[in-house]
């Protein structure tokens, strides 16, 4: 239902579009919750940026990931400012890959998943080691940060591994689970955000 | 609920215009990267510290400062045992050796950490988010974006409020949200399902709503409140960039 359309990176900001933002921040937000009241092991805190990109193409994608990571900085979590780029990268990534087909069945959305969370490594890594010297504060990427820089691994490279283990099974997650629910929304609310302009034509 | 941590007062950094609280952070954050060594930055946190402090939200800090202290220690931990400079061994616990060079490191990353935390309490604490977007607003933020941010204020609350809502309808039809971690993770699509229906269909409502109301116009934009910048503000910006300046020249020149 998606590959219709012709250009994907077209810019369209409708009303209703831009009303998707807000309500994507906020998706992020309640999954964190849920996923801490539920005691996982997962942080799930993108489920709404991916989900935008899923319905509304790659600048929404983008864009809702960088008003979450906006907010969140200046009003919750200081150090979520400087993730700025991961968010966008995210949003944009998905939006791109789910209109040119990468979330038409199940095994298609795991391996978007498995981009995601590499991509997300890869632009997490420099910002770690810029502000960190490469390690994330997850205990378990730390340890295996500790171990390979031991055995003599070079700094970007054990900072990489560090992140891509602490973001393997969550993006995963996270691209999955939004591929669940995407995949159970109505059609006609699929259709809405995809581009059909009904709200301007009314 | 309340998810921002800013707290409600009537302090001197309260009244202070938003702006100008975004000055401070920044050049706050400017100057942990600027200055080097140890004492520098810790009297930059110093401070930051004395800044909250007159702000009265001190306590309000601390509880960010504890919350994050397992990173600091992580710091330490990592950068004593396998830093790339580490040369002297400092202290010997058992099989494991720390060494100076690396704990230094770690104290000049967790002074790193605190000084960003600080610096960005100083705008989080004392901002009303909503403050700071209105004044972008009047600076040129086109409106469409600061209708986004501040609607990501008002939705969240309401999302929370679903959120709980929709927990217990799903548990009173016997959803399990206890046991092994399959069941905990199976529990998590029938919550987050129909919480993003539901607000998916109410954007439909509240694109029309917005529509409705002129929110696609060009026009030019009125306020509902008077911008008020106290007379303290001027000073208060030059000092701050008065401190950018010396921790520019300090770096200059050593070296």
């Amino acid at each position: 239902m998606a590959t219709q359309r012709k250009n994907v990176w077209a810019f369209r900001f409708t009303t209703l579009s831009l009303v998707l933002i807000p309500v994507a921040v906020g998706i992020n937000y309640v999954g964190k919750l849920f996923a801490s009241a539920l005691k996982l092991p997962l942080w799930l805190d993108s489920i709404g940026t991916v989900l935008a990109g899923m319905l509304a193409g790659p600048w929404i994608g983008a864009i809702s990931g960088a008003v979450n990571n906006i907010i969140f900085g200046i009003t919750a979590d200081p150090v979520s400012f400087w993730y700025l780029i991961t968010s966008i990268v995210i949003g944009l990534l998905v939006g791109y890959l789910a209109m040119t087909g990468w979330i038409r069945d199940f095994p298609r959305a795991v391996v978007l998943g498995l981009i995601v969370a590499l991509a997300a490594a890869i632009v997490s890594t420099p910002i770690n080691v810029f502000l960190w010297e490469g390690t994330t504060g997850n205990i378990w990427g730390d340890g295996l940060y500790t171990i390979l820089r031991n055995g003599g691994t070079p700094i970007w490279i054990a900072s990489f591994i560090d992140e891509l283990v602490v973001d393997l099974l969550d993006k995963v997650a996270t691209v999955v689970i939004s591929f669940l629910i995407f995949k159970a929304l109505p059609q006609r609310l699929t259709g809405l955000f995809a581009g059909q302009d009904q709200v301007e034509r009314l | 609920m309340q998810f921002t941590l800013f707290v409600p007062g009537d302090s001197w950094m309260h009244r202070l215009d938003p702006m100008s609280k975004v000055l401070l952070t920044v050049i706050g954050l400017v100057c942990t990267f600027l200055l080097p060594g140890h004492l520098a930055p810790a009297l930059l946190l110093a401070a930051s510290l004395v800044l909250l402090a007159s702000a009265g939200v001190l306590r309000r800090s601390t509880a960010v400062f504890a919350g994050v202290s397992l990173i600091a220690v992580t710091f330490f931990v990592v950068q004593g045992l396998v830093y790339a400079g580490n040369q002297h061994p400092a202290l010997a616990i058992g099989p494991v050796t720390f060494y100076r060079e690396g704990l230094l490191l770690g104290l000049r990353l967790t002074l790193r950490l605190y000084n960003i935390l600080a610096s960005s309490l100083i705008l989080i604490l004392t901002n009303r988010p909503s403050d700071l977007v209105e004044s972008l607003m009047r600076r040129g933020l086109p409106s469409r974006f600061g209708y986004v941010i501040i609607a990501v204020l008002q939705i969240i609350p309401t999302m929370v409020e679903a959120s709980a809502r929709i927990t217990d309808a799903q548990r009173s039809r016997g959803m399990e949200t206890e046991g092994s971690l399959w069941v905990r993770l199976r529990a998590f699509i029938p919550l987050m399902g129909p919480l993003v229906t539901s607000s998916l269909i109410a954007t439909e409502e509240r694109a029309l709503a917005l529509e409705v109301r002129g929110f696609a116009s060009n026009r030019r934009l009125t306020f509902l409140h008077e911008e008020s910048i106290p007379g303290y503000a001027w000073p208060v910006r030059i000092a701050a960039l008065a401190v950018l300046a010396l921790g520019i020249a300090g770096r200059v020149m050593l070296s």
